[in-house]
C-alpha cells in the first residue's frame, strides 16, 4: 500500500482511504492510490472490488463518504465533473457518455465549444476534429449521428473529447471490454502515444494481459480496499489472480453440495441449445438435470446475465432451442411464457426487477401465487396468509415484520423474500442472477442453504455468481462463459469447481 | 428561414441510414423518410384543402389576420421548444401571459410604451426563474412544479387586477395593432423570436447544451456542463416570452384579463410537437416548430372561416394532438427497429 511517499510531485494523483457506500452496500472500504505522472496505473480486481467506484470518485462522478483526494498536489475531494475537467482530468466510462441524438462532431466539443461573439464556429471545431481524427487514427464523418456509431467509434469519440479538452489525466474504466483485437491494439497504440506525450491514465481493465503489457504500475482491488500496488514488472498473472482472490475461502460457507451425485444419464430437466442473444451470447448449450444445481461464472458482460434472462423469456430477440421436462417448444419471448414453462428468474436488481418495494413482505411473497389462492378471481386472503407465514418461519423471516413494507428490510431479507415467493411457486426451473450480492455473510449461508433446498426438492436450480467461493461451494456443475461463448466446464467431483480455474478461464478470452 | 440545420438532434441533416443493396431495407429507408417528414406532407395537405374550400385563404388579408392571431402563440411556443427539448414541461405560461398582460395595461396608465413593455418582459422572467428555482433548486418534478406555479401566477393576476378587466391607455396599440410596410407588428416580432430561438437553437453554446441535458442529464453532467443552469434558462426564456406574447395580446384588444390564456399551455405544447420534436427531450428542431404553427394556424382559419363552432374546434385539437403523439411514437420505434436489423 503506498502511502511511502507524501511527496506530491511525484505522484500526479493520490487518494486516501476513499470509502463510499451505496445503501447499505459498501462499494469502497478502504482504498488508496497514488499515480505517478506519465504513466499507466491499471486497477485490477474481481467484479465488485471497488475499481469503478474509486476512478468515479477521482473524475468527481460521486462523492466518497471520507478519505481524500489530491491531484497535483490540490484536493479535489468532492469535486463536480466540471471542475475535475478543468483541472485537466477527463474521464472515459464503461457506459459511454455520448449523446446518441447528437453529431460526432458536437459529442466531441461538447462542453468546450469554439464560438466568437456568441455563435458556434463550426468550421473551426470541424477543423479541430479532423486533426483529433488523424491524431487518434480514424475517420468518422463528423455530421454522422453519435448514436449511429459503432461502440468503438463511440469510445473514440470520447477519447477525442478528453484530447480536445487538453486533459492531462485520463481515467479508462473498461475501455476494451467492447472491443474486437484490431480495436483493442488502436486504443493501445493511442495510449502508448499519449503517455509519450505525457498524458497520465489510469485504466480500469479484466484483461490481465492486457493489463500487463500496457500498464507501469498495477493496484489489485479486493472487496473494495486495495491490497497491493507495485511495478507492473514485479507481477506475474498467476500473482494477479492470487492477489484479487485473497485468501482461501471463509469457513463460513460450508459445502452446500448435493448429498447424492446427479445421475448424468438421465434426462436433463432443461436444455438450452445454440442460444443466439444477437451482440451478446454466441451460441451456448447447457443443460441441467432434476435436483442439480447449475453455475455459471464470468466477468461482466460475458453474457451471464443474458443468459438467465433469455431463459426467464426477457429477451426477445433471442434465438435458440429449449427444451424443459421433455417438451420442445418456441423460444419464450415474455416472462409470462416463460413462467408457463415453469421458469422463474431472481433477478440481479432485486429492488428495480424483483420487489415492489413499497408492498408488504406479506404481498410480495404473494404476488405471484395469487392464482393459488383465488376462487372466481377473488383472493381468498386466510389460506394465503397461513401458507405465507410458513414458508416466512421456513425462511427465517420474522413473522411479525411480514406486514412491512419490503424497502425497510435489509439486503439479505430482501432476497428471502424473493426466495420465498418462488419457493410457494415452486417453479420447475428456478433462475438466480447473483443471489448473494450486497448480503452480509450470515444472510449468504441462509441463501445458499434454501437454493439447495429447492433443488433437493426436485427443482433445477441455475446462479450466476461473481462470487467464485460460493461456487465452488454450492453448485455441482459450473459452466465458465466468455465473451458471449461456454468457454469451460467444471464438474464437482472430477477436476472439481476451483475458484483459481474458472477465473483463469473467465479471463481466457 | 436558415435556421434548420441543428448540427445538434436534427434528424434532418444526417442522411437516412447508410445505404444497403436489399430492397427490403431501401423500402423501409424511404418509408422512414416519409415518416419523418409527415408532418410536412400534412401540412401541403392541409393548405391545398384550405385553399380550395376557402378561395380567399391566400388574401393578403386574411393573411395579415392570420399572423396577428398567431403571434402570441408562435412566441410562447419558441419558449416551449426549448423547454421541451431541453427535457422539461411548463404549464404555467397561461398564467404568465395573464399576468403579462395584466402588467402592461397596468403600467400603461403611469408611463410610456417602451417602459410598460420592458416591466412586463421583467415580470415574465421573474415568473420563469420562479419555475427555474422549483425546478432545478427544490428538484420539483416541471409538470408538477408548472401546475402548481400556474394557478400561483394567475393568482397573482386576478389579485394585481382586482378580479376586474383592465383597460388599456390609449396609444399604446402598436403592439398589437401596428403595421410595418404592410405587415402587422406583432407578425414580425413572431418571425423575429422565431428565427432567433433557432438560431440560439442551433448555433450557440446555450443550444448545443439544450440538446445535450435534454438527451442525457447525467451524460452531460459527466461531460462537465452546468446542467442545472442550462435546465433553468429554458424556463426563464419561455417565461420571458409568455409575457411578451401577453403584453402583444393586450396592446391588440385594448383591454387585459387574467384569465385570457389558460389554454394556452395546450396549445404551445401541441404546436411543438405536432412539428415532430420529440416529448422526451434531446431531439427535434424550431424548424419543426414553424410546420406545427403553420398545422394549427390554417387549421383554426380554416374553422373560423367556416364558421364552424368552438366547441367542434376543441374536439379536433384534441384528435390532431393525439395523432401527433401517438405518430411520434410510430415514428421512434420504427427508427429503433430499422437500427437494431
Amino acid at each position: 500500500m503506498s502511502d511511502r511517499s507524501s511527496s506530491p510531485t511525484e505522484h500526479l494523483v493520490r487518494a486516501v482511504a476513499l470509502r463510499k457506500a451505496f445503501g447499505g452496500i459498501v462499494a469502497l472500504k478502504s482504498a488508496n492510490l497514488a499515480v505517478r505522472a506519465g504513466t499507466i496505473h491499471a486497477l485490477v480486481g474481481e467484479n465488485g472490488a471497488g475499481k469503478s467506484t474509486a476512478l468515479g470518485a477521482i473524475a468527481g462522478r460521486l462523492r466518497v463518504d471520507s478519505g481524500s483526494i489530491f491531484v497535483g498536489g490540490t484536493e479535489t475531494t468532492g469535486i463536480s465533473p466540471r471542475a475535475a475537467q478543468s483541472l485537466g482530468v477527463a474521464a472515459i466510462y464503461q457506459e459511454l457518455t455520448i449523446l446518441p441524438k447528437m453529431s460526432a462532431c458536437a459529442n466531441v466539443f461538447l462542453g468546450q465549444e469554439a464560438v466568437r461573439g456568441g455563435f458556434l464556429e463550426r468550421s473551426v471545431m470541424f477543423d479541430r476534429y479532423r486533426a483529433l481524427c488523424q491524431r487518434v487514427g480514424v475517420s468518422i464523418p463528423p455530421g454522422v449521428k453519435a448514436g449511429d456509431l459503432s461502440v468503438a467509434d463511440q469510445q473514440m469519440l470520447e477519447i477525442m473529447r478528453a484530447l480536445a479538452s487538453g486533459a492531462r489525466i485520463i481515467l479508462f474504466d473498461e475501455p476494451t471490454s467492447s472491443l474486437v483485437n484490431a480495436e483493442r491494439e488502436t486504443l493501445f497504440r493511442i495510449m502508448r502515444e499519449l503517455r509519450t506525450s505525457g498524458v497520465t491514465m489510469v485504466l480500469v481493465s479484466h484483461n490481465l494481459n492486457e493489463v500487463l503489457s500496457i500498464s507501469d504500475d498495477i493496484t489489485v482491488f479486493r472487496n473494495g480496499e486495495s491490497t497491493q500496488t507495485g511495478p507492473t514488472s514485479q507481477w506475474t498473472r498467476d500473482a494477479l489472480l492470487a492477489a484479487m482472490l485473497g485468501k482461501a475461502a471463509p469457513d463460513l460457507l460450508a459445502s452446500h453440495r448435493a448429498s447424492d451425485p446427479v445421475d448424468a444419464q438421465a434426462q436433463p430437466l432443461i436444455r438450452v441449445d445454440d442460444l443466439h442473444v444477437p451482440g451478446i451470447l454466441q451460441g451456448v448449450s447447457i443443460q441441467a438435470h432434476r435436483g442439480e444445481i447449475l453455475g455459471v461464472a464470468g466477468l461482466v458482460g460475458s453474457g451471464r446475465t443474458t443468459l438467465l434472462r433469455a431463459i426467464a423469456g426477457l429477451e426477445p430477440s433471442a434465438r435458440g432451442s429449449l427444451v424443459v421436462d421433455g417438451v420442445v417448444g418456441r423460444w419464450p419471448t415474455t416472462a409470462r411464457q416463460s413462467r408457463r414453462l415453469g421458469i422463474a428468474l431472481i433477478p440481479e436488481d432485486r429492488k428495480g426487477q424483483g420487489l415492489l418495494m413499497h408492498m408488504s413482505s406479506r404481498e410480495n411473497i404473494g404476488i405471484s401465487n395469487l392464482a393459488r389462492y383465488s376462487r372466481a378471481g377473488f383472493v381468498r386472503r386466510s389460506k394465503m396468509k397461513r401458507e405465507i407465514r410458513d414458508v416466512a418461519q421456513e425462511f427465517e423471516l420474522d413473522p411479525s415484520r411480514l406486514e412491512q413494507p419490503v424497502r425497510n428490510l435489509s439486503g439479505g431479507n430482501q432476497q428471502k423474500v424473493l426466495l420465498a415467493r418462488w419457493h410457494l411457486a415452486q417453479p420447475e426451473v428456478l433462475l438466480a442472477d447473483e443471489p448473494t450480492r450486497g448480503i452480509d455473510v450470515g444472510a449468504k449461508a441462509a441463501i445458499l442453504t434454501s437454493l439447495r433446498a429447492s433443488a433437493a426438492a426436485g427443482a433445477t436450480v441455475i446462479v450466476v455468481s461473481s462470487e467464485l467461493d460460493e461456487l465452488t461451494v454450492l453448485a455441482d456443475r459450473v459452466v465458465v462463459l466468455a465473451g458471449g461463448r461456454l468457454v469451460e466446464e467444471f464438474v464437482a467431483g472430477g477436476t472439481g469447481v476451483r475458484a483459481d480455474l474458472m477465473l483463469s478461464a473467465a479471463f481466457s478470452e | 428561414m436558415n435556421v434548420e440545420t441543428g448540427a445538434a438532434g436534427d434528424a434532418a441533416s444526417t442522411p437516412p441510414a447508410p445505404q444497403t443493396r436489399s430492397a427490403t431495407s431501401r423500402v423501409r429507408g424511404v418509408a422512414q423518410v416519409a415518416l419523418r417528414y409527415g408532418m410536412i406532407w400534412a401540412l401541403i395537405i392541409l393548405l391545398v384543402v384550405a385553399r380550395l374550400v376557402y378561395p380567399t385563404f391566400l388574401s393578403i388579408d386574411n393573411l395579415r389576420n392570420v399572423m396577428s392571431q398567431n403571434a402570441p402563440v408562435a412566441i410562447i411556443a419558441v419558449g416551449m421548444t426549448l423547454v421541451i427539448i431541453c427535457g422539461g414541461f411548463d404549464l404555467s405560461v397561461g398564467s404568465i401571459y395573464g399576468l403579462g398582460a395584466v402588467t402592461f395595461a397596468t403600467v400603461s396608465s403611469h408611463a410610456s410604451p417602451t417602459i410598460a413593455l420592458l416591466v412586463t418582459l421583467l415580470v415574465g422572467c421573474l415568473a420563469g426563474l420562479v419555475n427555474a428555482l422549483i425546478i432545478t433548486q427544490l428538484k420539483v418534478n416541471p409538470f408538477v412544479a408548472t401546475l402548481a406555479t400556474s394557478s400561483g401566477f394567475l393568482g397573482l393576476a386576478y389579485m394585481a387586477s382586482n378580479n376586474n378587466p383592465v383597460n388599456l391607455a390609449p396609444g399604446f396599440d402598436t403592439l398589437g395593432l401596428g403595421q410595418l410596410g404592410g405587415i402587422p407588428i406583432s407578425g414580425l416580432i413572431a418571425i423575429g423570436v422565431l428565427v432567433g430561438g433557432g438560431v440560439a437553437l442551433s448555433r450557440t453554446i446555450l443550444g448545443q447544451n439544450i440538446y445535450a441535458v435534454g438527451g442525457s442529464a447525467e451524460a452531460a453532467r459527466l461531460a462537465g456542463l452546468r446542467v442545472q443552469l442550462v435546465r433553468g434558462s429554458t424556463y426563464l426564456i419561455v417565461g420571458t416570452l409568455s409575457g411578451l406574447a401577453g403584453a402583444i395580446d393586450c396592446s391588440k384588444l385594448g383591454v387585459a384579463q387574467a384569465d385570457t390564456g389558460q389554454d394556452l399551455p395546450l396549445v404551445a405544447i401541441t404546436v411543438v410537437i405536432l412539428g415532430g420534436t420529440a416529448l422526451l427531450g434531446g431531439e427535434g428542431a424550431m424548424w419543426r416548430t414553424v410546420i406545427g404553427l403553420l398545422i394549427v394556424a390554417t387549421l383554426t382559419n380554416l374553422f373560423d372561416s367556416l364558421a364552424i363552432n368552438t366547441s367542434v374546434q376543441l374536439v379536433v385539437q384534441c384528435a390532431v394532438l393525439v395523432t401527433a403523439v401517438s405518430f411520434d411514437h410510430l415514428v421512434r420505434s420504427a427508427s429503433v427497429a430499422s437500427r437494431k436489423s
